[in-house]
């Protein structure tokens, strides 16, 4: 059997890790913050060619509806705040970040598939239970970031997780702990602590799977409910897949009725094939 | 992600009907997007915009056979999907719900035949 990992040798590794370019790292230090210079960062943001175009693509999605369509940082700054604009940014270069193909068995598209779709099923949570929804797509782009991680860290043991998972049809999080010794959850949070997420977002990735732990934030709950739904609207298409059990009190917590969710589906489908289109071309 | 629509007169078109498409006017420019529920206000819009047909999705004219097969499917999939959830279990009724409301959303079930 493999040794045991701990979450200290998870932080070990951390800085083996790719970097998000500087202006991404910047701008997700400031989430907090109110009195940043935005056109500074934007200008700097746009000396990042690639980025600034998948930015852009996002901000002239269909999911902000705005009129005009924007040709520069500054102009997205204007029309969809410097809150929402940050959360493109941050989504579209988080999204091209991780190297493909390490771990045998690990999909990554389907990853990103499972990550988007849950971002984009968030923000439409958030906007019915009028919570900030940019923290919520955000929160749900980044909520299983600790399983890239520990891809990228431990590829030959997450193989082995992955096999023990498909040999005993457990859910993947009850694999990690077995196989690694840590959950993608740990890493997560060693991942939030080493990016200097916010505090809201570490809550959010440590919480994703224990809505019900004391502290744990409304905004876990938002992001374990739409993680459930996602799998259980066959977003990712994975063979495999499996829907987590629905913590009854973050159910509780958000009160939405039938009628809610039944349109609250449907959105999330047409937003998520937009989004994903524009993130994994 | 509309299987299969028909292009109806405006005449025809009724409000809580779908889009299949989006709407666009003559310059190109969305009106509206795909899956928009139609609405008397927006209907009443058409003509100023110059729209006589609108692409509505279909909701029946699939022969039955099909019907069938597409809910087999979906009712076979939600099953695997959920297969860790016990519907009955009483500690685990949020997950059961969520499998309920996402099956009749997948099996178009209409909402005042819910049971509750």
């Amino acid at each position: 059997m493999s040794t045991i990992l701990t979450y200290d040798d998870v932080v070990k590794n951390l800085d083996d890790l790719p970097s998000l370019p500087a202006v991404v790292m910047e701008l997700l230090n400031s989430i907090d913050q109110e009195d940043v210079d935005i056109s500074v960062l934007a200008k700097k943001v746009s000396h990042d060619q690639a980025l600034t175009a998948k930015t852009l693509r996002l901000a002239n999605s269909s999911l902000y509806g705005l009129q005009v369509k924007v040709t520069t940082i500054q102009q997205a700054i204007t029309y969809l705040g410097f809150q929402t604009t940050r959360n493109l940014i941050t989504a579209a270069a988080v999204t091209g970040c991780f190297a493909e193909g390490q771990c045998p068995g690990f999909d990554h598209k389907a990853f990103w598939r499972h990550s988007i779709a849950t971002a984009a099923c968030a923000k439409v949570l958030a906007r019915q239970m009028r919570f900030n929804q940019d923290y919520a797509f955000t929160a749900g782009l980044l909520h299983d970031i600790g399983r890239l991680v520990l891809v990228s860290c431990f590829p030959q043991q997450y193989a082995e997780a992955i096999a023990h998972r498909a040999a005993h049809d457990c859910f993947m999080l009850d694999a990690e702990r077995t196989v690694l010794g840590v959950d993608h959850v740990d890493a997560g949070l060693a991942l939030a602590e080493h990016w200097n997420f916010s505090d809201t977002m570490r809550l959010a990735i440590g919480g994703h799977h224990d809505p019900e732990a004391p502290g744990a934030g409304f905004l876990a709950a938002i992001i374990h409910v739409a993680d459930a739904i996602v799998h259980a609207l066959d977003l990712t298409q994975v063979e495999d897949d499996l829907v987590p059990p629905v913590s009854t009190v973050a159910w509780t917590a958000l009160g939405l009725d039938k009628a809610v969710y039944l349109q609250l589906f449907r959105e999330t489908e047409l937003q998520y094939e937009e989004i994903q289109m524009v993130l994994l071309s | 992600m509309t299987a299969s629509y028909h292009q109806i007169p405006l005449a025809q078109v009724q409000p809580g009907m779908v889009l299949s498409d989006e709407l666009l006017d003559v310059q190109g420019n969305v009106l509206l997007p795909q899956g928009t529920v139609l609405t008397d206000a927006m209907l009443a819009l058409m003509p100023r915009h110059g729209i006589a047909i609108l692409p509505i999705a279909s909701t029946d004219e699939v022969s039955a056979d099909e019907v069938q097969a597409t809910l087999q499917h979906h009712d076979q999939r939600l099953a695997h999907l959920f297969r860790k959830n016990d519907p009955d279990s009483d500690s685990d009724w949020a997950t059961a719900l969520l499998r309920q409301f996402v099956s009749d959303f997948r099996l178009g079930v209409a909402e005042e035949e819910s049971p509750e």
